[in-house]
């Protein structure tokens, strides 16, 4: 019977042709010999796809990943923390601050206070070695000027109404200002200045410049358009020449200043406009200098330079219009968001975009033309691979050569011969926070015994197999504003129910916790998704329980999570993580200023020391001073305990053992060398040196 | 189910329903099913009871990270856990997890969960399906607005809920109305109802022509009420058949999503979000995969061997071979 | 004929008008925003999250963005929020790597299916058919993400080969005949694992189908006529034991994106279910609405298509259809 004969042959022949191709697959020892190219490749997976492969657009880590590949800042940080200049080759901090001269004054000699009396003064003061005028390197006057302008205030309404926002003319008469150039920043300055001129500036009335017809302006309101005084900090960058884009076309400050612009352009809607905000002006001083000058202190604001820079020939207005026409749209609404740029990046890093293949892989291969010498590798492929236990596999299968892998990963292959595995302090903790809007978290006493029930080291210990520390505090552990002398919290279960007992808790007869007749109960919270939060969560819930205390815990997932709970304030406790920066500025976590919706400080704290010691901390430009006043912040916040501060996590990788530095020796042979872990929590700092060999070699270092 | 037969004149005839009674028992794969099924629920029912409360006989809550991940019936390590949170039993019977809570006590914790999931979210499916098909079928020809028959709007309404992915649309919803334990029941109930009103409006048109519901009708009977005394019974069959495979399904789907992150959430246990975080560990504990996968392996097996022997049961034309 | 056609076209464009509103409105109970808005960068202000929403349109009325959405997909306009990519093509080639996946599964479970359910049929209550009937069972009722490590576990650390994505990754070929055979094998896994589910389903349906012809007057005519064996189970019996085929043709179709998004986020295989889990994740409405719109236009598609080989296949259907 045919058809019963077809029955049989057909599932037959699909089955075996289907088997048969295993032959045909190379095993992990085959892949080298079959194809020897696969040494010059490196393949890295990740869980995620990159999103928009623009600097100034991004915000999620896998484009960054490729984006520090393929694009380069002007600085970056070198393995001491410290900056090092890539496209600029050097650089200099100083201030321009201004003075607005206020006529109707005296001076200190009892002369009045004209522009040019003042000026006298000062510069007979300078040159007498005045110590406030130590850092001035040079004063001149500005010439006052005059202005109409419409601003908004907001007037009270009648009678118990809400009030009333109109738009109201004004007439800005800006009287004639010093300007004082200073050798450093200095935050301190015009406090100096006030002494030296027996508090002039103080006495500086900004309303009296600015008038309106129909309203009255208030003196704050004057002051943002007539400052008595302004810091107006200035980076100037000295640029390397010959630089070059992928395309060949060499980068100049133009493209600084271009970069600028579109992070401002409001129609890009980059997520780094808050970084570039504090900037007033970017000014190109000639093809190979530059300068930024900043509207007010805020010392973040350099470390922002480490972010990549556009080519703007390929993307400036023109550029953008003949690609809109190209691609048939309408070149109005047609911003850099819109380019194909975006998916086809060109930088002038070390590695040059070649494609991209939407959730599959990225693949970037080596710029031959980079300013310090071409990378050893040929390709670096980025494979997304969204499945943790399916990624462990493919390196197993030899089809990746490192992953980020989990601690208990870590563990198990730690002696495995076939890989290498590095561990090193990452930048980002993990935290209990405490809404303390709620009256139970008000007392420090509780936040206190909440964090000393939890035997942290337990969790590191077991839950992380050591691949974490403990921390005390918001600053990464690795730089100097983290305080080593702050004492974690004990784990001290029968202290943490003392300390419950004088803040009034006390057992009840069925041993809930409980303070007149009311039992000490809430919720705690995080997202879902996050195995080593969720264990947490489930300690502390236990820890908690054992104390006496009603805890309830629930996951939900990331944006409800944010957007439902952590932005509106409406949660009792969570556990969440910050991912720190390099710099000191604490303002938006820990600013009492800060605790409105969806803003950072959802936990509510609020300490007026703390406060002042955080303005004062991103205004300072002095490395040490700044230092000591972190230490003193970090001390204030570990006392007040607003958060229990777990851990900082170790940022894993595994690589596989044939992976290894290659230099030149002094006789030009190659040198073998290890890879290193660097401080900023990654491995790729030499990462232009790495090769893959056939066999495993012996390194040097 | 057809009492009315079975006390009628006609007594010495077995009744249809005894018939496959009796077809379904002679189906020991489907028997063995049954079994299992009810072996189930007392598993659940005795583990709601020994895990529950605030100290339950075998706490599946208990942490001890210094008993992380060891294998099934080892023996509690006596020096570095505390004795008050040392397992009830002695020995971990299915091991320990990540976190060293008993993974026996999980399982019993979970496996009420997981069977609530499954009942509720098939009783949801059911009564829509009910109803949607009881209307259908017994006021059918009723006109709404001129427009349209009600059947006619109550199939197009099932092609509709057909068309959709099913699974892609439960992921979707309960993504949008994050995966809490109600939601994931109603998501799962709301997306299969189909089938038993397909089932039910069938039913009901074969049967409302018929001499029984004609003298109903006449002596003046309400349309719900005859569609629930006279109507529904002779459906059970269907309904109950579906009813089983419905149960199997939302137990499979309910892991399916827990494998995708938008399972039951903590601190519910269910058996599919145990497996799914058990298979981080794969390589590390096998008995956190193995476990609860087997597990839910066999309960769906089951719940679907037993369906599948009362469908053929139900079946006249399989049952005179 | 004709009316038929013409009565169930117009009766599939109000499901898919209705598909289309309920798609719709089902998304926007979502809180949450576009992912690309990182609230959790320390520098990002309320300022930009509410420009965020304007630009995407979210601040306007639900039926203005029904009808801006769809006229935008229509016209092709239609971007992204993820990667302001135009949907429909990223749709389209995601459609293209699942269908490989989606054919060999297909054959996959045509070859098995059928064998399994006319020989299970043919020796019913055989231990074979016992024991076939709990195999089958089974594969219905393991998670399918248990099954697929258990697998790729199985075959990794016995074989050391890769089985994850379209190919062996960053492995240049030798050659063509290399390259297919490559991607052949890294087809095996992921479609037999998404073909259990449809051999079991399908292999069940032929097994009951047959057993209705088997018993059928016509059959039982057939033999007492003294044909062989064969020929009557072979010629007679399975030509309306195809009827099952017809009907799965239909049901298949929407496994395309609902079925496929466990496997291919397990093994990383950039198809369209993976493509729908992703924009699920990162709340890209624009990809969410549009694939379970093009699903259910496809399920759409493929009722239609099989109710009209139902109409060659099975005359009575006409004759119902013209009724």
């Amino acid at each position: 019977m045919r058809v019963k004969r077809i029955l049989i042959l057909a599932p037959t022949l699909v089955g075996l042709f289907l088997l048969q191709s295993y032959f045909w697959v190379p095993t992990f020892e085959d892949q080298v010999k079959g194809d020897p190219g696969r040494l010059t490749r490196y393949i890295e997976t990740s869980i995620g796809d990159a999103s928009i492969l623009n600097p100034t657009l991004a915000a999620d880590s896998a484009s960054a990943a490729i984006n520090t590949l393929v694009f380069e800042g002007l600085i970056d940080r070198d393995l001491d923390l410290s900056f090092r200049g890539r496209l600029a080759e050097a650089w200099e901090i100083f201030e321009e601050a201004y003075l607005t001269v206020d006529e109707t004054q005296r001076l200190p000699d009892g002369a009045p206070a004209t522009a040019d009396g003042l000026l006298r003064y000062l510069e007979r003061a300078r040159a007498a070695g005045e110590p406030a005028l130590k850092l001035v390197r040079r004063v001149e006057l500005l010439l006052g000027r005059s202005s109409v302008e419409q601003i908004e205030v907001t007037e009270p309404g009648p009678e118990g109404r809400k009030p009333v926002k109109r738009q109201v003319e004004v007439t800005v008469r800006q009287p004639p200002r010093i300007k004082f150039t200073l050798r450093e920043v200095d935050q301190d300055f015009f406090t100096k200045i006030d002494r030296l001129l027996g508090g002039y500036v103080d006495r500086i009335d900004p309303s009296r410049f600015v008038k309106a017809a129909d309203s009255i302006i208030t003196r704050e309101r004057a002051a943002e358009l007539v400052p008595p005084t302004e810091h107006n900090p200035v980076v100037l960058f000295r640029l390397r020449k010959g630089i070059l884009f992928h395309d060949g076309h060499e980068f100049d400050s133009g493209d600084v200043k271009f970069t600028y612009e579109a992070i401002m352009a409001p129609e890009n809607l980059s997520p780094r406009v808050p970084d570039f905000e504090p900037v007033k002006a970017v000014e190109p001083l000639g093809r190979y200098a530059v300068k930024i000058t900043y509207k007010r202190l805020f010392e973040p604001g350099f470390g922002s330079w480490t972010m990549g820079i556009l080519p703007e020939h390929l993307l400036n207005r023109d550029a953008l219009r003949a690609e809109a026409v190209r691609a048939g749209r309408d070149p109005k609404g047609f911003s850099l968001r819109h380019s194909q740029f975006n998916r086809s990046p060109i930088g002038s890093g070390s590695f040059q975009f070649d494609a991209w293949k939407t959730d599959q892989f990225i693949r970037l291969t080596r710029f031959d033309r980079y300013w310090e010498g071409a990378p050893n590798l040929r390709e670096y492929l980025f494979r997304i691979i969204p499945d943790l236990l399916t990624a462990e596999v493919t390196f197993y299968a030899g089809t990746s050569d490192a992953y980020g892998a989990q601690p208990h990963q870590v563990e198990r292959l730690r002696h495995d011969p076939r890989f290498q595995n590095f561990s090193r302090l990452g930048l980002g903790y993990t935290y209990i926070g405490y809404n303390m809007r709620r009256p139970i978290f008000q007392d420090v006493r509780v936040r206190k015994a909440l964090g000393m029930a939890i035997n942290v080291q337990e969790i590191i210990d077991y839950v992380l197999y050591g691949q974490a520390e403990r921390t005390t505090g918001p600053y990464p552990k690795q730089t100097e504003f983290y305080d080593p002398t702050v004492e974690p919290l004990p784990y001290d279960p029968e202290g943490a129910l003392t300390l419950l007992a004088d803040a009034g808790w006390r057992r009840n007869a069925e041993g809930w916790l409980e303070k007149n007749g009311q039992p000490l109960a809430f919720t705690l919270i995080t997202n879902s998704g996050n195995e080593v939060r969720k264990a947490v969560m489930v300690v502390a819930q236990n820890a908690w329980r054992r104390l006496g205390i009603k805890v309830e815990t629930l996951t939900m997932e990331w944006a409800v999570f944010i957007n439902e709970r952590v932005d509106k304030g409406d949660f009792d406790a969570l556990i969440l993580g910050w991912s720190m920066g390099l710099d000191a500025d604490l303002y938006q976590i820990f600013h009492s200023s800060q605790t409105g919706h969806f803003q950072l400080n959802f936990v509510g704290y609020a300490n007026p020391a703390a406060d002042a010691l955080m303005v004062r901390i991103r205004q300072e430009y002095n490395r040490e001073r700044q230092v000591a006043m972190a230490r003193r912040l970090h001390r204030l916040i570990a006392v007040d305990q607003p958060y229990t501060f777990l851990f900082v996590g170790k940022g894993l990788t595994l690589l596989d053992r044939k992976l290894v530095r290659m230099v030149e020796g002094a006789d030009g042979t190659p040198r073998y060398l290890t890879i290193v872990p660097d401080k900023l929590g990654g491995i790729t700092f030499h990462f232009n040196e790495w090769v893959k060999t056939a066999e495993p070699v012996l390194t040097t270092n | 189910m057809a009492q009315g037969a079975a006390t009628g004149p006609a007594a010495v005839m077995v009744s249809p329903s005894r018939l496959a009674w009796r077809s379904f028992l002679r189906d020991r794969i489907a028997v063995a099913g049954m079994m299992a099924c009810t072996l189930f629920f007392v598993v659940a029912l005795f583990g709601l009871l020994v895990t529950k409360g605030d100290h339950p006989v075998l706490d599946p809550r208990q942490v001890r990270l210094a008993d992380k991940f060891r294998a099934p019936l080892s023996l509690p390590n006596r020096l570095a856990v505390p004795i008050e949170a040392l397992p009830r039993l002695g020995v971990y019977l299915l091991g320990t997890d990540e976190l060293g809570r008993d993974v026996f006590a999980r399982m019993l914790e979970g496996a009420f969960v997981s069977l609530s999931v499954g009942f509720v979210a098939v009783g949801i499916a059911v009564a829509i399906g009910i109803i949607f098909g009881g209307i259908a079928g017994y006021y059918g020809r009723v006109r709404i607005l001129r427009l349209m028959s009600v059947d006619t709007l109550i199939t197009g309404l099932i092609d509709v809920a057909l068309s959709f992915p099913a699974f892609f649309l439960i992921l979707t919803v309960v993504a949008i109305l994050r995966p809490s334990i109600w939601n994931i029941m109603v998501v799962i109930g709301l997306t299969s109802w189909e089938g038993t009103a397909r089932f039910v409006r069938a039913e009901i048109l074969a049967l409302r022509e018929q001499d029984f519901v004609q003298a109903a009708r006449a002596l003046g009977v309400s349309g719900p009420r005859v569609i629930l005394r006279h109507l529904l019974p002779n459906a059970v069959a269907p309904v109950l058949v579906s009813a089983t495979l419905g149960i199997a399904g939302a137990i499979l789907t309910e892991s399916a999503l827990s494998f995708l992150g938008f399972g039951v959430p903590p601190p519910d246990a269910t058996w599919g979000n145990i497996l799914s975080d058990g298979k981080n560990y794969l390589f590390d504990a096998w008995w956190l995969t193995i476990i609860p996968g087997t597990a839910i392996l066999v309960i769906v097996l089951a719940f679907n061997l037993f369906g599948e022997g009362l469908r053929e049961a139900f079946n006249p034309r399989l049952r005179q071979l | 004929m004709l009316s038929f056609l013409l009565r169930t076209g117009w009766k599939k464009l109000w499901t898919l008008f209705f598909i289309s509103v309920i798609s719709f409105a089902v998304i926007h109970l979502a809180p949450g925003e576009p992912s690309q808005i990182d609230p959790m960068n320390p520098r990002f202000t309320p300022q930009q999250l509410e420009r965020y929403r304007k630009a995407f349109d979210l601040d306007q009325p639900l039926h203005i963005q029904y009808l801006r959405f769809y006229r935008r997909l229509f016209t092709g306009e239609l971007r992204s929020f993820k990667d302001n990519q135009p949907v429909l093509p990223k749709i389209v080639e995601r459609v293209w790597n699942s269908l490989w996946l989606f054919l060999a599964g297909t054959i996959l479970v045509w070859c098995a299916a059928f064998p399994l359910g006319i020989t299970t049929a043919i020796r019913r209550n055989s231990v074979l058919d016992k024991v076939t009937t709990v195999v089958v069972f089974a594969l219905i009722s393991i998670p399918g993400f248990y099954l697929a490590y258990l697998l790729i576990i199985f075959v990794v650390q016995t074989f050391h080969v890769d089985v994850i994505g379209l190919r062996t990754f960053g492995h240049q070929g030798r050659n063509l005949v290399w390259s297919f055979m490559d991607r052949t094998w890294h087809l095996v896994l992921p479609s037999v694992l998404g073909a259990t589910a449809g051999i079991a389903i399908l292999s069940r349906y032929v097994r009951a189908q047959m057993l209705e012809v088997i018993t059928s007057d016509y059959v039982r005519t057939a033999r007492a006529k003294g044909l062989d064996e064969d020929t009557v189970l072979y010629k007679h019996a399975l030509r309306n034991g195809l009827l099952p085929f017809v009907t799965m043709l239909g049901l298949i179709v929407p496994g395309l994106v609902g079925g496929s998004v466990i496997i291919e986020t397990i093994f990383a295989w950039p198809g369209i279910g993976r493509l729908g889990y992703e924009a699920i994740l990162s709340r890209d409405y624009p990809i969410v609405i549009t694939l379970n719109f093009v699903a259910a236009l496809l399920t759409l598609v493929g009722t239609l298509l099989s109710d009209l080989l139902y109409m060659v296949v099975d005359p009575r259907i006409r004759l119902e259809g013209v009724e």
